[in-house]
């Protein structure tokens, strides 16, 4: 079994939803595909996500992923650049800049984030409709913490 | 004392930092790059926060970043360990004025050591010998002044130094003004800063340095020396301790004015004296380090001291736990580093760890972050695991180490240990005569004796 057959095979399992896991063993090679049921990202088990505490983790992991759905119509996700606090308003109490069913476009300011005392405007990098708000407000964020899911216009 | 100490740092050191927060009941937080999301610091943190992409520079390095993760996580203190953001006075600076403990000594002392020429000067005031040198060379013609006045051989060394890198050895007149500018280009791309200066060149010498501890009410101790002799391009590979040259009252003699000069400068924190030494046994000071270092663990095992948990509680704001007469030598500690590199080229080797069992048994300590599978990245240090062995005397030491390494099981990566195989059995290692230059004269000769075969 040469790369070309094995990224055929790869792809025509890919291609049919229906086949969540296949093995496959043929001269020598063993071939084996599992795919997860909604394609949910991966996320590391040993990353614990800063000033959370164990019940905020819990109702992270419990809750089902509320973008699987979506997820296969190609979502684009704003992510944070950098590590800080997430706020979703220019100031407490103010009207936040985004809101779900929200259009935005590229460059428009979508939250804050809080680092060393400096607010960090975040623009977006895509012009689409704002399906779902991925952080709460005031909440701690990680590099590359996914923060908005975006359906591209 | 800390609630919450973050880690700002990876590997095998930000593993030994959080064993000692674990064991003095703080908390810990890892920081990691997206490179190092199953790394273990990461796995036995109380928390980890990911601060940004692979590059060191845009993480590790990143101050911004670093500092958000400890407001973030509300970290009281600030653990650097070695390397990355541990020797950079302006971190320790941010640091004081985020109101988030920097382990470590003052911005000003990380300054005024960071400064090599300044370091040297100020210890020689203090009353500790130095090798006869210059101030920062600015001119060739100053350059070929001072060597000329100080005396062929010398070597060329950057103000901003550190690690090896900025270094020339220069044997005479004609190879000096190449030597400088590789030097400076060299000094200028490492620390960005080009300033170097010169120093008499000792051809023979051998490494030792003096670990000291101080606390912030003028308390300052000494625990004694290691000998770090054997190394290959001015990086360490073997450290031992105690060094078979010292006696214990030549060890009185430098540590007294080692502990006198750092209770003048108002030195706080762990800290190691580097020192050279020549073959009628006289130090003279080379450069201080003022952080944690790669081979504290051989100090640790023949005084008994946990040099980590100490520093923290130094940090803290307690006083030194124990005093210059508590402090006891026993027995003999080597160790070796076991780096992902090419053992005959020093190349790094980076890759998957296929197989591993790390050696155990009496008298052995493994300070590692690697386990079987994981994958060693290829953009930060080659440091593997740190294999360190405590014996009765040396002797003992050195055939614990090579069963020990014998025991290490490591595949998948190019490692040292077959270099440190080689270097146990060599008749000059065993009667302990080393030094700076043993491991090239070594590999010089086997290199002849291949091509002669």
């Amino acid at each position: 079994m040469d790369l070309k057959e094995l990224k055929e095979i790869i792809e025509f399992v890919t291609s049919k939803e229906e086949i969540e896991e296949l093995e496959l063993e043929k001269s020598g090679v063993r071939l084996r595909i599992k795919r997860s049921s909604n394609h949910a990202a991966p996320r590391s088990p040993a990353t614990v996500r800063s000033g959370m505490t164990a019940a905020d983790t819990e109702g992270l992991t419990s809750a089902p992923p509320p973008a699987a759905s979506q997820q296969e119509e190609d979502l684009f996700y704003i992510k944070s650049p950098i590590v800080g606090t997430f706020y979703h308003a220019p100031s407490p109490g103010s009207e936040p800049f985004v809101s779900v069913g929200d259009f935005v476009d590229k460059g428009s300011v979508v939250c804050i984030i809080e680092a060393m005392k400096l607010m960090n405007e975040i623009e977006s990098e895509a012009a689409g409709e704002v399906v779902s708000i991925l952080v709460e407000d005031g909440k701690p964020v990680e590099y590359g913490e996914r923060l908005f899911a975006i359906r591209p216009r | 004392m800390f609630k919450k100490i973050l880690v700002a740092n990876r590997g095998e050191i930000a593993l030994r930092i959080i064993l000692s927060c674990k064991e003095l009941g703080i908390k810990t937080v890892a920081i990691f790059s997206e490179a190092d999301r199953h790394a273990l610091h990461v796995r036995f943190a109380d928390e980890a926060i990911c601060i940004g992409p692979a590059k060191s520079t845009d993480s590790y390095l990143n101050v911004p970043s670093v500092i958000s993760a400890a407001e973030v996580s509300d970290a009281d203190a600030i653990h650097p360990g070695y390397g990355f953001l541990s020797e950079s006075a302006y971190f320790a600076e941010v640091c004081e004025s985020s109101r988030v403990k920097f382990i470590g000594p003052s911005s000003e002392s990380i300054r005024l050591m960071g400064n090599k020429v300044r370091a040297r000067s100020e210890m020689d005031r203090l009353g500790l010998p130095v090798l006869p040198g210059s101030d920062a060379i600015h001119t060739e013609e100053e350059a070929v002044a001072t060597a000329e006045a100080i005396g062929y051989p010398i070597i060329i060394k950057a103000v901003a130094g550190g690690g090896g890198r900025g270094m020339r050895v220069v044997q005479n007149r004609g190879e000096l003004l190449t030597a400088l500018k590789t030097a400076q280009a060299e000094a200028a791309s490492a620390f960005a800063v080009p300033y170097c200066y010169i120093e008499k060149f000792i051809d023979r010498a051998r490494h030792i340095e003096f670990q000291i501890m101080a606390d912030e009410y003028g308390n300052v101790i000494h625990l004694g020396e290691r000998e770090c002799s054997i190394q290959r391009r001015h990086q360490k590979l073997i450290e031992e301790a105690p060094a078979v040259i010292m006696s214990s009252e030549l060890r009185e003699d430098i540590g007294s004015s080692v502990v006198r000069a750092m209770t003048d400068i108002g030195y706080s924190s762990v800290g190691t004296l580097e020192f050279l030494v020549d073959e009628r046994n006289n130090f003279y000071f080379m450069e201080m380090n003022t952080r944690i270092q790669v081979e504290h663990p051989v100090t640790e095992l023949v005084t008994g001291i946990d040099l980590v948990r100490d520093q923290i509680l130094i940090a803290a704001g307690e006083k030194l736990p124990h005093r210059q007469n508590d402090i006891h030598f026993r027995g003999h500690a080597l160790e070796c580093r076991i780096n992902a590199e090419d053992p005959v080229t020093h190349k790094p080797s980076p890759g998957k760890i296929t197989s591993w069992h790390a050696p155990g048994g009496p008298g052995v300590r493994v300070d590692t972050a690697a386990y079987a599978e994981y994958v060693i990245p290829p953009y930060y240090d080659s440091l593997i695991a740190k294999l360190v062995v405590h014996g009765s005397d040396r002797d003992e030491a050195i055939r614990r180490m090579d069963r020990a390494l014998d025991m290490f099981v490591l595949e998948g990566v190019k490692t040292t240990i077959p270099l440190h195989r080689q270097i146990l059995r060599n008749a000059e290692f065993r009667s302990g005569k080393i030094y700076t230059k043993f491991l090239d004269h070594l590999q010089n000769n086997r290199a002849r004796a291949v091509e002669m075969a």
